[in-house]
């Protein structure tokens, strides 16, 4: 059987170039010309801040851009200090550019960069989008530092967001994988993260890339990874995220998809671990704490509640192989509420989440069938939330939050029982 | 004073000749840097002295050096290693008479060594006639020698060198109850060089000694001739105006002396002090120095070439001086913060080793005593445009002894070999100017030159080699430097060219081995010669040229197109 090559004879050769590593900074891209130059250029300045002795490369992994992204990262310079005397750096910053096929892959992408990791011996790595426009130096600091300094092996990013940003994170990813795999990373699916070395080999090594349901989110599957293999977890504060422009961003469908698809499959390949887990444990967090925005955000409560009762009714039928009895009457009856009344509480809100689980474990219809019809019912959960923190502050947002942590903790046992009880 | 014949006009014609037959001598030098106090006792009395230096020169003829540089021997109270001179036209007693300095000299001429000697001119010692007498009232003559002031307020933005014994520039003189002014020691006043008089006294001191025959001038701390208020008292234009003078002199009346300049300034700064061909011959590199040690530490080639590439052009005429260790501190005063806190947890990481902004090391300790790596350093050193010092010792890698003081460390007796004081002097031990270096690993009996004598493969014999590879061809000496950047950052390869000849220099900067391709398509066609060996290696071709390279390797190849 011949082996899968997935690193280019030229990649290789720049790698064989830099040699071994102590900081690695990839950037997976595709058609980020118009940002990509700042990106380089906060990368290469948290080097010589922060990193100035240690051996250092950028690495960009590129999808098949056609706008110049690649030429961009190759030719970008900081201007020289008038003084032109000592040194920017003391060392050599390397920059290595591979494109690693001829359309996006986020799998691909992240694949490539802890291959280079592993063959680089990098001892601490970071993940940055070009895409963020209001990247620091102190976001890439603050990535690695916890895994060159304190020996973290992930790190997931701690932002600063609009209440209303972020929603899937707050009202999905972050409770479900609290409550399952008992440590709480509040950003699952990141554009930025951090991760050691030792990291880098163990996920490169595990024989999951082709799998169809990460190729989509593999940060996803790369967080738990780390929880369930028992590496050190952390959070770091990074700053203000800014959201990406409605052109880059994936429609609600699409992202319910990418990110529940990648959670529900770590669930079944985790299952030994997760099982097991009794009590959540703090995942430790550097910096300030995550905060609130406030800049405008139109979102249509109204609109959304009317797709919530026409899904429910649309997909009766589905939902009722998916759903317990009890469940499917419960949320039938929020859907028959009026738009000021209707409320998906947060203990619904987990059995239902906890049934789909179960049911994409039991796979009781096609997994991707099941996913697409938890939108609805997302849309419900969401219309709740918008209706009940119209006027909250950060600390009651933040109360809420982990209020809605304890009603999945609580109802894990339930988990346990649909998971396990025959389809 | 010593009654001598009146040589001036034979020294002239003698001084004519060597410009006709070598004008540029000193961009072809090889210098070898030694205090006579350290090299060898003739007389027992512990402490080095010229006719024990004579002895030597056959040894240093033999190692291949062409110019010799010594350290400060005029009497002084050697508080500050000499460079606190009393008397600028004599020689100390300990080291011995003006007749034996002139019979040191011609024998070094007669085996082709020149002979470069200090100009400490920016101060004296306070124990010099000359300040004992403008002490003496503020009415005396010589009074306006030196800088006073009734008060320490003046050029309050010069900074102080000396951070660790030094808290002012101005000290207070209880004779004539004023502060006079030291950018160095308190006990080094600095001469008034704005007064004309004491332009014509230093030009008299060295127009006494190029009379005797020395072949050059180091002038010691330079930038700090002039002190202007409202200025950092360095480089000012005054300064060069002065330097400028004393060039024009030296050609006229002595053409084919050389004057080095100490000037530990960024290389823009240093670079006015070549004028236009009309002040220094030769100026210190010192900023490429710590960056050679930094570079090897990092394995990484960017502090070298980074420094050179901001190296200016300078005159035709004039060269820069580089070494690798010298009888100071290795100097950290022109390096960033960043670089200065790098070298001191590499290379200092006992406070001991530290002194002033620098480091009080010789270089084999600091590189462990690993050969590859003291090998390497001086391969670069002997390739990289500029010309070379090597400082006495660390031609067999001698050690030091940080605990000695100062700098006193690096400054220990010559170990010639595993006898009694080191085969330095019959003297009792205990009447040595310094304790020789005795542990286990430094200690005369390992490290010494009869020992090193006795094998093909010593440091020394590896020394005598790399001097005369350098010296067979003056494209070292003379050439341009092309960095060539292969994509591995770990090796440092340059190209140097003088007239129609090429010299490719490879350098692995790194503990382990290393593949590089170079991109040698300039040179298509020529086959590389290795300078060592003599062995040919593959012709370069349409390809990228590919080498691979031992920890710590280096290639010299001569690029021939045969």
């Amino acid at each position: 059987m011949v082996e899968e090559i997935l690193l280019a004879d030229d990649f290789v050769r720049q790698l064989i170039s830099v040699g071994e590593v102590d900081i690695l900074v990839g950037i997976p891209s595709f058609n980020n010309a118009a940002t990509i130059g700042q990106t380089v250029l906060a990368v290469e300045q948290s080097f010589q801040q922060g990193f100035a002795r240690e051996r250092v490369v950028l690495v960009n992994v590129d999808g098949g851009s056609g706008d110049g992204t690649r030429e961009v990262v190759m030719n970008t310079r900081a201007e020289k200090s008038s003084s032109g005397r000592g040194l920017t750096s003391l060392r050599t910053e390397q920059r290595v550019v591979t494109q690693y096929g001829n359309a996006p892959s986020a799998s691909l992408a992240m694949r490539t960069i802890l291959a280079a990791a592993d063959l680089l011996r990098a001892k601490a790595c970071a993940v940055i989008s070009p895409a963020t426009s209001n990247l620091t130096t102190a976001w890439i600091t603050n990535l690695l530092e916890p895994v060159y300094r304190d020996k973290f092996d992930y790190v997931a990013p701690l932002y600063n967001r609009h209440k209303y940003d972020g929603l899937l994170s707050r009202n999905l990813l972050y409770p479900m994988s609290r409550s399952v795999f008992g440590q709480g990373i509040r950003e699952l699916h990141p554009s930025e993260l951090g991760f050691s070395g030792r990291l880098a080999g163990h996920c490169l090594a595990q024989n999951v890339w082709n799998q169809e349901d990460i190729q989509d989110a593999p940060e996803i599957w790369m967080a738990l990874t780390a929880i369930s293999s028992d590496f050190k977890c952390c959070q770091a504060f990074l700053g203000t995220k800014e959201r990406a422009s409605a052109g880059t961003a994936p429609d609600i469908v699409t992202a319910v998809r990418q990110n529940v698809g990648s959670l529900f499959w770590c669930l079944d390949a985790e299952e030994d671990f997760w099982m097991q887990r009794a009590k959540p444990e703090a995942v430790p967090s550097f910096g300030s704490e995550s905060d609130l925005t406030s800049e405008p955000m139109n979102l249509n409560r109204q609109r959304i509640f009317e797709l919530f009762r026409s899904g429910v009714q649309d997909l009766a039928p589905i939902l009722q192989t998916i759903l317990a009895t009890e469940t499917m009457a419960e949320i039938q009856s929020v859907a028959g509420q009026s738009e000021e009344k209707g409320r998906l509480s947060g203990d619904l809100w987990a059995r239902t989440l906890f049934d789909f689980a179960a049911s994409h474990h039991h796979a009781v219809l096609n997994r991707d069938h099941l996913i697409q019809a938890l939108v609805p019912l997302y849309r419900g959960r969401i219309h709740s939330f918008l209706v009940e923190h119209q006027d909250s502050n950060a600390e009651q947002m933040e109360a809420d939050t982990e209020n809605l942590c304890v009603q999945f903790e609580k109802q894990k046992p339930y988990l346990v029982e649909r998971w396990q009880a025959k389809a | 004073m010593s009654t001598v014949p009146n040589p001036e006009p034979l020294r002239k014609e003698i001084g004519k000749l060597a410009v006709q037959a070598q004008p540029l001598w000193y961009k072809d030098a090889i210098i070898y840097q030694l205090h006579v106090r350290t090299f060898c006792d003739s007389n027992n009395d512990g402490i080095g002295d010229f006719t024990g230096l004579l002895q030597k020169l056959d040894y240093l003829q033999e190692l291949g050096i062409n110019t010799l540089w010594l350290l400060p021997f005029f009497p002084s109270p050697l508080r500050d290693d000499g460079y606190d001179i009393a008397d600028y036209t004599s020689v100390h007693p300990n080291y011995g008479t003006l007749d034996e300095f002139r019979a040191f000299l011609n024998a070094a001429h007669a085996r082709g060594i020149r002979i470069i000697i200090e100009l400490v001119a920016n101060h004296t010692s306070d124990q010099h006639p000359w300040f004992q007498e403008a002490r003496s009232s503020t009415d005396n003559p010589k009074r306006d020698w030196y800088v006073w002031s009734d008060t320490d307020d003046k050029y309050k933005q010069v900074r102080i060198i000396f951070i660790d014994t030094e808290l002012s520039n101005w000290a207070w003189d209880p004779v004539s109850k004023s502060y006079y002014w030291h950018r160095f020691f308190s006990h080094q006043p600095d001469l008034n060089w704005d007064n004309p008089a004491v332009f014509q006294a230093m030009w008299a001191v060295m127009k006494f000694w190029l009379d005797i025959g020395v072949d050059g001038f180091r002038l010691d701390a330079i930038p700090y001739l002039i002190e202007r208020e409202g200025t950092n008292g360095e480089n000012l234009p005054e300064t060069h105006a002065i330097l400028r003078e004393i060039r024009r002199l030296l050609d006229k009346e002595y053409p084919g002396k050389m004057l080095l300049a100490e000037a530990n300034q960024w290389p823009a700064d240093v670079r006015a002090y070549f004028g236009d061909g009309d002040e220094f011959h030769m100026a210190f590199h010192f900023p490429l120095m710590p960056r050679m040690f930094m570079a090897v530490r990092l394995e990484d080639r960017k502090p070298i070439i980074e420094i050179l590439e901001q190296t200016p052009q300078i005159p035709e005429s004039c060269q820069w001086c580089i070494f690798l260790r010298n009888h100071d501190e290795l100097t950290l005063e022109m390096v960033t913060d960043i670089e200065r806190d790098y070298m001191y947890d590499e290379y200092a990481k006992d406070k001991q080793m530290r002194i002033n902004l620098g480091i009080r090391r010789r270089l084999a300790p600091m590189m462990e005593n690993d050969r590859r790596r003291i090998e390497l350093l001086t391969g670069m050193l002997m390739s990289m445009p500029g010309t070379p010092i090597i400082y006495y010792g660390d031609e067999i890698g001698m050690g030091d002894n940080v605990y000695l003081g100062d700098r006193n460390g690096v400054r220990t007796p010559m170990q010639w070999n595993g006898g009694w004081n080191a085969g330095f002097s019959g003297a009792d031990p205990e009447r040595l100017y310094s304790a020789v270096i005795s542990n286990p690993v430094y200690g005369y009996a390992a490290i010494n030159v009869e020992s090193q004598r006795r094998s093909q493969h010593s440091l020394l014999a590896w020394m005598k080699q790399i001097i005369h590879v350098r010296d067979s061809t003056t494209i070292f000496s003379r050439g341009t430097i092309e960095f060539l950047r292969p994509s591995n950052h770990r090796v440092l390869a340059y190209v140097r060219c003088y007239e129609d000849k090429q010299v490719l220099v490879v350098n692995n900067l790194s503990s382990t081995a290393q593949a590089v391709e170079l991109n040698l398509q300039d040179y298509k066609g020529s086959i590389p010669i290795e300078m060592f060996g003599g062995n040919l290696f593959p012709r370069i071709g349409d390809a990228s040229y590919l080498l691979t390279l031992a920890p710590y390797q280096f290639f010299w190849f001569r690029l021939r197109r045969i």
